[in-house]
């Protein structure tokens, strides 16, 4: 995305840390997220992203450091008050409910009448190409199914920023190009921004406008993919780098060779 | 406000702990601290104590060893051979579970006893009364815990490691010393432990068909009700307390590791044609075996006057109802109903509280309530004979509904605790972005995915209350009185007819209450549609 520059800020991370038992899972990270963008985080496990995930939307307490949403301070806000969606690696849906149930459930809970929840619910399911499961329940479904359903559950609410915690780990390699380009086009559609943690780099790549590559609780480079190959800001991001251009090296093989 | 929303659970769970501190630990400690240094000395330097420590330990033993043997080959018939008819099978050998104990003792003695059914019909000259009476009864009672304990043990055992032993060429002995029995190791030890347990604490068994040989928890009980000796029956309370205790800690540890396993791939069924035959045998045999004590309480309850009037009659029902049976049934099942309910709240609350909100409360609290599984059941009714005497519940139900609740919560609490823990972790991470609240959550996602296991919680409750003898014997009176305890009045006074009534009555009451959480979970299945499946 050549335009950032002219993006405004959706969402400020200034000086944020975190410690657990004395241990430091996220030390002084600080970076803009813009409006409609789509941020991956990438990293080995344990370098901290889910952690600054779930200090993002609201399920952590930060140690120290601001985090703003549209230049207001969020940092203590409760998680619904935020306009933030998450979806997670497992779903989390609710497994008693139809997929119509589980994506009407927080409309109905709002002031929504049970008509226009429902209606809302059905539009986001037709958007995903779900309405044909509208009446399963998510135990029938596959994961990549069950995956559209829990997005449309978040989608639903229209959040200004939604937040995906490898959301595809748990997928064939088939479903996820699928979905990648999916959720890539909803993105479009609703101008929504979108932090994505992976620890796939081909993923990150193929996806993102910018990514952010953490490790050992730092954050070490956050560029757009160009910059960070061609500019890698240190050997960890220059062994990281040239692994992704093997792999992609490789699918490009195995598509070639169909 | 975050710092508020989080000052309500541990407020709850702080109540919690007070419920099961008041309920569990009070009463437990009350009756350790009556223990004074007269009745210890009075206790051990008395003649026979040696012994009863020694006949309770070995007669346990031996009925522990069988039962587990028992129920091994039970549980291998039923989850790894091709054999049919298994779920008659299963509700055959589970109707031990819905009688007390001490039917298990009288079904002996009205078969084998010196006037017994097959005493008479084949010229027996052994006695039933003593050591193998003791054994046998004992392994009536247990083995079908044991058999489902086991059952799940083995519906759980991944057969993949025996698959990649296959290509690897290892040989039959090796595969038993390197991968069986590592496996089987912890779930075998609770298991032992959990029989053991069971055994050695009742007294129905033993009091019924014990003879000469008398084991601690008999002389407990003649303590308490024969005597009145409150300060004597500690000290046996504590002795009965310690396997209990072992058991608990040693099951605790057990249990902490290694129940995260799951199955890759189960085991194929076993069609071997010498397989299946012994497995025919062996369990129409032991189905046999388990009938055929409720069939002797049928022969005996509807006969005129066994064995020299053998003309069928309604006169011993007639007799049980006249001497207030029907009030006992009565209050035999408002307090299974009341146990039922308060229990599976309680249950599903802490479950929650537990399984669902970590801290350190929460182990806390977990920690007690698996503690309640470690008191065997004469001595909880004696703490709360020691600890409530004098305030207003003694003498109502609800003191009997108290103990038994404390008595059975144990296992249900671990049903439901494992049930939520294996919900979505994520869920409550999922409402608080949506905007919805935990209450509204445990409402709308908790409570109607875990249906199943809280019918199956009430169904414990309600079983275990209707037959359970021991908690309840102390804190009776002749209006609160369950009628398991009516078999053991007739007992005292070889009126077995009649007892042998009372055991149908609540196998009955028991059947009935099975049949219903059956039939709903059928009928659940069948709303669910064809791809439901049966979780076992």
């Amino acid at each position: 995305m050549d335009t950032l520059k002219d993006k405004k800020t959706k969402l400020r991370i200034t000086d944020l840390s975190k410690n657990y038992d004395g241990k430091c899972a996220l030390e002084h990270v600080s970076f803009d997220v813009f409006q409609g963008e789509f941020l991956s985080i990438l990293g080995p496990s344990g370098c901290g992203k889910t952690t600054l995930l779930r200090i993002l939307i609201g399920l952590l307490e930060a140690s120290s450091g601001t985090v703003a949403l549209n230049g207001k301070d969020i940092t203590n806000a409760p998680p619904a008050e935020r306009s933030m969606g998450i979806v997670f690696q497992n779903y989390a849906l609710f497994e008693n409910m139809t997929v119509l149930g589980n994506v009407e459930y927080a409309l109905k809970i709002r002031k929504e009448t049970r008509a226009t929840a429902r209606q809302k619910a059905k539009e986001m399911l037709a958007l995903l190409g779900m309405s044909e499961y509208e009446n399963k329940k998510p135990g029938d479904l596959s994961g990549g199914q069950q995956q559209r359903v829990a997005i449309a559950r978040t989608l639903v609410l229209h959040p200004e920023i939604i937040l995906f915690d490898e959301p595809m780990s748990a997928l064939d390699v088939d479903t996820r190009i699928t979905l990648r380009r999916e959720i890539k086009s909803l993105q479009a559609q609703f101008d929504t921004t979108m932090i994505y943690i992976t620890h796939d780099q081909e993923e990150a790549f193929a996806m993102a406008d910018r990514i952010m590559i953490m490790n050992n609780a730092h954050l070490v480079q956050i560029d757009t993919p160009d910059a960070i190959v061609e500019h890698p800001a240190d050997d960890y991001v220059r062994r990281f780098v040239l692994e992704n251009l093997q792999a992609k090296a490789d699918s490009i093989r195995r598509f070639v060779r169909g | 406000m975050r710092k508020n929303k989080q000052a309500a659970p541990a407020a709850f769970k702080l109540i919690l702990l007070c419920v099961f501190a008041a309920l569990v630990l009070l009463p437990l400690l009350r009756m350790l601290l009556h223990i004074s240094p007269e009745s210890l000395k009075s206790v051990f330097s008395s003649a026979g104590i040696g012994g009863i420590l020694a006949q309770s330990l070995i007669v346990t033993l031996t009925a522990t060893v069988i039962t587990v043997l028992i129920a091994y080959v039970l549980a291998y018939c039923l989850e790894r051979t091709g054999i049919r008819g298994k779920e008659l099978f299963r509700l055959i050998l589970i109707l031990p579970m819905l009688i007390p104990s001490i039917s298990h003792g009288m079904g002996l003695i009205i078969l084998l006893g010196n006037n017994g059914i097959l005493t008479r019909m084949f010229h027996l000259q052994t006695s039933i009364y003593g050591f193998w009476g003791i054994v046998i009864g004992s392994v009536m009672y247990a083995f079908p815990v044991a058999f489902l304990m086991l059952a799940d043990v083995m519906h759980y055992e991944d057969c993949s490691p025996y698959e990649a032993a296959k290509v690897l060429n290892i040989p039959r002995w090796r595969q038993m010393t390197s991968i069986t029995m590592p496996f089987l190791r912890k779930p075998l030890i609770s298991v032992i432990f959990a029989v053991f347990t069971m055994i050695i604490t009742d007294y129905g068994v033993p009091l019924m068909v014990g003879g000469k040989i008398k084991t601690i928890s008999v002389v407990m009980y003649q303590e308490v009700i024969g005597q009145l000796n409150f300060d004597t029956g500690s000290v046996y309370g504590a002795i009965l307390l310690l396997p209990a205790v072992v058991a608990f800690l040693v099951d605790l540890s057990n249990r902490d590791k290694g129940s995260s396993a799951f199955v890759i791939k189960a085991f194929p069924l076993n069609k071997n044609r010498g397989t299946l035959a012994f497995s025919y045998i062996y369990c129409i045999v032991v189905s046999l075996l388990t009938v055929l004590p409720i069939i002797s309480f049928m022969v005996l309850g509807f006969t005129a006057k066994y064995p020299n009037d053998m003309r069928f009659s309604f006169y011993n029902v007639q007799r049980v109802f006249d001497l207030d049976g029907g009030q006992y049934l009565l209050n035999s099942v408002l307090i299974a109903v009341l146990v039922a309910l308060v229990g599976s709240l309680l249950g599903f609350m802490t479950a929650y509280m537990t399984a669902r909100m970590k801290s350190g409360l929460s182990r806390l609290l977990h920690l007690i309530a698996m503690t309640a599984m470690a008191i065997p059941g004469i001595v909880l009714g004696l703490s709360y004979v020691l600890v409530y005497k004098g305030s207003p519940v003694y003498g109502t139900i609800i003191i009997l509904v108290m103990a038994n609740l404390v008595h059975f919560i144990a296992s249900p609490y671990l049903m439901m605790y494992n049930s939520l823990g294996k919900i979505n972790e994520n869920i409550e991470a999922v409402g608080q972005t949506l905007r919805i609240g935990r209450l509204r959550l445990i409402k709308d996602v908790f409570l109607p995915q875990s249906m199943s296991t809280l019918r199956e919680m009430f169904a414990y409750f309600f079983v275990n209350s209707m037959m359970t003898i021991s908690a309840v014997s102390f804190l009776a009176t002749t209006d609160t009185k369950p009628i398991s305890l009516m078999i053991t009045q007739f007992e005292a006074q070889m009126q077995l007819e009649n007892a042998a009534i009372v055991s149908l009555l609540i196998l009955l009451v028991n059947l009935l209450l099975k049949g219903t959480i059956a039939l709903l979970r059928r009928r659940k299945l069948r709303k669910l549609g064809a791809s439901a499946v049966l979780d076992h």
